[in-house]
């Protein structure tokens, strides 16, 4: 049964990174699988209107100011006509959010429930819960969630996270990991090497604001490693605003021959970049999943990286070696990582083909497949959220999400003391605006697009009982 | 009421499409009002001609220069005497924007009208009404040489997002959008609709038809 699906995010191309390419790749494999998908994202300098990319995929960059990091002001309300008319023209049945931290993700979802439309939404990241950015962050996840159809998260840890933040029913929640091309992560036929070459790329081009990545970290561990095993060479790709203090750390221990800075990488190049090391380096704070941990070992890099977040999810155990975030334990784990290649005890030219059969992005568009046919009714509740009867789980059971206003209502009070009342004026007020879009654009007067043609025309002649019928 | 098209072939290398939103007066009923309308602008234009000769009655037509009409005798009528007391009531400056503003009704133009012309070998030509019947109508004319494509592409437009048909002129950084400008009716919704969104671009099917039609005149030999 082929849906309409419109992704919703703030963040796409030209921005490269993971949600980035997330969207892409399981986009164009949702296509590949019969599916219409459009992508609806702001203007970024340079890419404006509407655009295709291969294989049909409609990028709709909509005009809108923009205040941090490509991230859009959020006004709650004012994406509203625009989302409609381009919901109505495209005929979309499922809107799929990312990334908590867009305010478009969190506007459509909102918009798309008024307008009675099943909604997804996948969180990208892990938050903490103490500070002030946190907890309004929070308190705004809260908000975007508490009437979603259903959630996806790319690790059990950020499941966690996301069910903790939000208050979600966990069944609620599936997780499914990120992906790689395995293709564009070969790895060089191997040839032996004098020297223990570790390239790491602590330092991102991008991310969200306050994102801690462990540069500090490596800092502290790069003159320790090198004293220890002097044969070995750094490589560090990225750039960031801690680059400055690695530079000056690099000229106070001369460390200039055995280091190499090659500043921001881009994405189509990481893999060349990648493949002149032997160990990769992750020395992250915090890390969702770490799709760059599957790529490097995709090269056939052994990886070391620091146990927190979603990272011990995401490779088997003898790829990699595991640190405590802390500077001895980083230095303890990378000589052990370093002896370990030596002694030829890892195989990591078998890697690449592990990773390969672990990892697919047709894979992860079968498994969003089944939580929209989960969420449409296509498959029962019983089965989709499974069935646990005398358990008192069933007690909780509004998993289908009814579109009745004062249903709607009901779940957003529950937000908070206050939150919950601003929150039901904001879904009242959400509601009012529709009714008076409806009457001034009428739908009668919007254009419906063309469909992108299908590479099977058997898959068109879809029946009309849709998503529509089961509500 | 959208646009309405009207495909015009004088001859097999030549296609002419309009788009307008004149409503069909097809009807006597329709008639009689289209009549009534003309009669009501006439009749507009005079009252403001005779405001301003009224106004100006003490400068120019005191002295019984002008003698063709009897001024005095027609200051000193009963109707004559009430406009006289109007128009000496009033500020000079308000009467004047007040006559301006009815004078830009009574040209204004109630449709708009834009067309494109197709000649095979030759080029094609996009007009678009003026919005009052004083000027005329703006045109474009570009030689074949120069057209690298004719397109229907999708655009952000206020709060919508609409179909264009848009030629691709070489060496011009922007395209050239064909009807641009195809404003609604009469319904107060969309007047209101308009001043909102100001221009109102045809509908799909619409520019599918002339982008085909044209594109067959342009490009295909057999027809």
């Amino acid at each position: 049964m082929p849906y309409n699906i419109a992704m919703v995010s703030d963040f796409f191309f030209p921005q490269s990174g993971g949600i980035e390419s997330h969207i892409y790749q399981l986009s164009s494999k949702l296509i590949d699988r019969g599916h219409k998908v459009i992508i609806i994202t702001h203007a970024y300098k340079g890419r404006t209107g509407v655009r295709y990319l291969t294989n049909g995929l409609k990028i709709y960059h909509v005009p809108f100011f923009v205040i941090y990091r490509e991230t859009t002001f959020p006004t709650v309300f004012s994406f509203f006509p625009i989302f409609r008319n381009i919901v109505i023209r495209e005929q979309i049945e499922i809107v799929h959010g990312h990334a908590s931290l867009s305010s478009f993700c969190g506007e459509a979802i909102l918009h798309a429930r008024t307008m009675g439309l099943r909604t997804v939404f996948t969180d990208h990241s892990l938050f903490g819960f103490a500070d002030a950015a946190s907890i309004l962050t929070n308190k705004l996840l809260k908000f975007t969630l508490s009437d979603v159809d259903h959630a996806i998260c790319v690790s059990h840890t950020c499941k966690e996270n996301t069910v903790l933040r939000a208050s979600l029913d966990p069944l609620m929640v599936s997780v499914i990991p990120n992906a790689v091309v395995a293709e564009n992560f070969r790895p060089l036929s191997y040839t032996p090497s004098p020297f223990d070459q570790i390239p790491t790329s602590p330092l991102r081009t991008h991310g969200y604001p306050g994102h801690p990545l462990g540069t500090d970290l490596l800092i502290a561990a790069i003159p320790r490693i090198l004293a220890l095993n002097p044969n070995t060479r750094f490589i560090i790709a990225g750039s960031g605003p801690k680059a400055i203090d690695l530079e000056q750390m690099l000229e106070r221990n001369v460390l200039q021959d055995k280091v190499e800075m090659l500043g921001s990488v881009r994405h189509e190049e990481v893999r060349d970049v990648m493949v002149r090391g032997h160990i990769y380096l992750h020395p992250s704070l915090t890390e969702a999943f770490g799709t760059v941990i599957v790529e490097a070992a995709s090269c056939g890099l052994y990886v070391v990286c620091t146990r927190v977040g979603g990272i011990p999810e995401v490779l088997p155990q003898h790829m990699t070696t595991f640190a405590k975030p802390e500077e001895d334990d980083l230095v303890v784990a990378t000589s052990k990582a370093i002896a370990a290649l030596r002694s030829n005890k890892v195989r990591t030219d078998r890697f690449h083909d592990q990773v390969k059969m672990m990892y697919s992005w047709r894979d992860v568009a079968e498994r969003t497949e089944r939580v929209y046919q989960g969420i449409t009714g296509e498959i029962s509740s019983e089965e989709f959220y499974g069935y646990y009867p005398g358990q008192g789980w069933e007690a909780s059971g509004d998993r289908v999400r009814s579109f009745a206003l004062i249903d709607r209502l009901k779940r957003y009070y529950g937000c908070g003391v206050w939150a919950g009342k601003l929150f039901c004026l904001c879904v009242v007020i959400d509601f009012l605006i529709y009714v008076f879009l409806e009457m001034w654009f009428p739908r009668a007067n919007i254009d419906i697009a063309r469909s992108w043609p299908k590479k099977q025309p058997a898959e068109k002649s879809r029946p009309p009982t849709s998503a529509r019928s089961i509500r | 009421m959208p646009g309405r098209l009207t495909v015009q072939r004088p001859s097999p290398t030549t296609v002419s499409f309009t788009v307008s939103n004149t409503p069909r007066r097809s009807k006597s009923p329709a008639k009689i009002l289209f009549g009534f309308q003309i009669l009501l602008r006439a009749f507009l234009f005079c009252c403001v001609i005779v405001v301003g000769i009224a106004r100006l009655r003490r400068q120019f037509f005191a002295e019984g220069k002008l003698i063709i009409i009897p001024w005095q005798d027609v200051w000193s009528s009963p109707l004559g005497l009430h406009v006289c007391g109007l128009v000496d009531a009033y500020n000079p400056w308000v009467i004047t924007v007040l006559c301006a503003l009815v004078v830009y009704g009574v040209f204004r133009r109630s449709y708009t009208e834009e067309s494109l012309l197709v000649i095979r070998g030759f080029g094609i030509q996009t007009s678009t009404s003026s919005s009052t019947y004083l000027s005329t109508a703006a045109t474009r004319f570009i030689p074949t040489t120069q057209i690298q494509d004719i397109v229907i592409h999708e655009a952000f437009k206020g709060f919508e997002v609409r179909f264009y048909l848009a030629v691709i002129v070489e060496g011009e950084p922007d395209v050239l959008v064909v009807f641009p400008v195809s404003c609604p009716s009469t319904s107060i919704r969309s007047a209101l609709t308009w001043i909102l969104i100001q221009q109102l671009l045809p509908k799909r099917e619409i520019l599918e038809e002339v982008w085909r039609g044209s594109r067959r005149c342009l490009y295909d030999a057999k027809s």
